[in-house]
């Protein structure tokens, strides 16, 4: 299937020389929610402004739904549409006429009922005739995607969509991200909470320095990458970690009262059966046990380091 | 569904967000060139005005109306259309134009046609203001709109350069407050150059807004500074040099794209 976002070999240099990305390419697929993770000055808002036509790229390429976004800039812009991170709004408009001019800007005709969905959906309607100014910060962010999506376009840009909301405002934005990629509608968010993408996600990119690290299925990432970890709770508190033990690289928590230990989840062999069983030979007894995945950060904070230290 | 060639809504959205704001503040946008315009004839036309003579034939009360029209059309030709781009730099709301299907000619005929219709609209008025004092006879009037929106989209097209321009509204006074408006006082706006002495009537003709005047005031009574064909072609070298620099600006993306 051709895919919805077509980037190859784009890169930023700024006119004060940074570098803000590097031989960037990525296929976005139609349909999917896309996050795209990296630290500060990574170079995510900059690809997201080159690919909404606000920002100049210095070299490569992009097609949105098949349109070049520089030589058939007002077929590819019609489908996308922008939340930026910060909220860029005119204070004294009312919602309902800056959701409309925001449609207009985009060529599409005056829909009242179109406008009116798009407002209830984003429980904005009793706000219709608000100032923006009279609102919150949770509601302002909420105007700011009535307006992204007010043209009713494919492909929906969030960037760092639940920066500085509360956790109540956040979860509703999810479903609301939920609900507009089932009604078709392909999204590629930025985020710096990794709970985000972790939780909302088909797939994962991570770009540093400008560089896109990698780009995987969400699931199949944390598969690829992810350790586990076992955590014994111990029937009597130890002093050290018995000498019989040495070959597992156990670590023992401060309290003397629990033992851990780190594994490949995929491994053919990752060790536990026969720990349990050397356990269980030295008569060392346990209460509970339990396991957990590594995160998504634990896993962008690993590939960051990595390259860190390579680059050192 | 496609915008097709020429994105008209667009235009249309912009022009009337423009517009709804100048309607929000109407009162105090039309009641300020009002009092001015009033002000004006009271020490022009009636201190001193009664002790000039006619100038050319027209009495000197009826003789500054073009100038005065002409010096708010170019101040709020600059305001409006500097303040119009201006804001949504500032506020970081011309992220939508930019990304928006729109081409940077829609763009400009959207924020530049607002700024228009305000600054023809305020000249106007000031047109209706001088009635009540004096008695005007327009001799050319399909000249005298024509000329003025000519002029207006000049020095709107110029506005707009500076609201790009400009990095604070502090920058967006400098030009009217420090160029244009010295510009029209030393342009002929309250007398005729030829009463001028050399070699001051020569050094003049070098200030551009000697033929804008001179031009605008022939529509009304005939007369004129300079030529006709003159004033017209410096306003159309003018509105090029504008449109040239437009251009540059969406081409290089000055300090609207980075």
């Amino acid at each position: 299937m051709q895919p919805v976002i077509s980037i190859r070999n784009l890169s930023k240099r700024y006119a004060g020389g940074h570098e803000a990305l590097k031989h960037v390419s990525l296929d976005i697929r139609r349909g999917e929610i896309f996050a795209l993770l990296g630290p500060n000055g990574a170079g995510k808002t900059t690809l997201i402004s080159i690919v909404c036509g606000i920002v100049t790229p210095s070299a490569g390429t992009v097609e949105a739904d098949g349109h070049d976004i520089v030589r058939d800039y007002r077929a590819a812009r019609t489908r996308i549409g922008l939340v930026p991170q910060e909220l860029h709004t005119d204070a004294f408009e009312p919602v309902w006429s800056t959701v409309a001019f925001s449609r207009g800007l985009f060529g599409k005709p005056s829909d009242s009922a179109k406008i009116e969905q798009i407002l209830r959906d984003l429980s904005l309607w009793d706000k219709r005739k608000a100032k923006i100014k009279e609102l919150s910060g949770g509601m302002k962010r909420r105007v700011m995607i009535a307006k992204a999506l007010a043209h009713e376009p494919d492909i929906l840009f969030l960037d760092e969509p639940t920066a500085g909301v509360d956790v109540e405002l956040r979860r509703d934005m999810w479903a609301l991200v939920r609900r507009l990629r089932d009604s078709g509608v392909t999204i590629i968010l930025t985020t710096h909470y990794i709970e985000e993408a972790e939780e909302m996600a088909d797939r994962v990119g991570v770009i540093s320095k400008g560089e896109l690290i990698l780009v995987e299925e969400k699931h199949a990432l944390m598969r690829k990458l992810g350790r586990k970890r076992l955590t014994l709770n111990l029937a009597e508190p130890m002093e050290t970690v018995p000498e019989g033990l040495s070959e597992w690289d156990l670590t023992l928590s401060d309290d003397r009262s629990e033992l851990r230990y780190e594994f490949d989840a995929n491994a053919e062999r990752t060790g536990v059966p026969s720990l349990l069983r050397r356990m269980s030979d030295l008569g060392i007894g346990f209460k509970d046990l339990a396991t957990e995945q590594s995160s998504l950060e634990d896993i962008f904070v690993s590939l960051t380091s990595d390259r860190r230290e390579r680059a050192a | 569904m496609s915008v097709g060639s020429f994105n008209h809504r667009g235009v249309w959205a912009i022009y009337r967000f423009e517009m709804y704001r100048f309607l929000r503040t109407i009162w105090t946008g039309l009641a300020t060139p009002v009092i001015t315009t009033s002000l004006y004839f009271v020490v022009f036309g009636s201190a001193i005005g009664s002790r000039m003579s006619d100038i050319g034939g027209v009495d000197y009360g009826a003789f500054i109306v073009p100038g005065l029209m002409m010096l708010s059309l170019f101040n709020e030709s600059i305001f409006n259309a500097s303040f119009g781009i201006h804001m949504p730099r500032f506020l970081g709301t011309i992220y939508e134009p930019l990304s928006a299907p729109l081409s940077p000619f829609e763009i400009v005929l959207g924020y530049v046609g607002a700024a228009v219709t305000k600054a023809t609209s305020v000249a106007l008025v000031i047109l209706a203001t001088a009635t009540l004092f004096v008695d005007i006879a327009i001799l050319h009037p399909g000249w005298m709109l024509a000329f003025l929106v000519l002029v207006a989209t000049t020095f709107c097209l110029f506005g707009f350069i500076v609201g790009i321009w400009a990095k604070g509204f502090e920058q967006l006074q400098i030009i009217p407050m420090l160029i244009v408006t010295p510009l029209t006082f030393l342009g002929g706006a309250f007398y005729s150059i030829e009463v001028l002495p050399e070699p001051w009537r020569t050094i003049t003709l070098f200030n551009p807004v000697v033929y804008l005047i001179s031009g605008f005031r022939w529509t009304f009574y005939g007369s004129a500074d300079v030529g006709v064909g003159v004033s017209l072609a410096a306003t159309f070298a003018f509105l090029l040099l504008c449109l040239a620099t437009i251009w540059w600006i969406f081409r290089t993306g000055y300090r609207l794209k980075s």
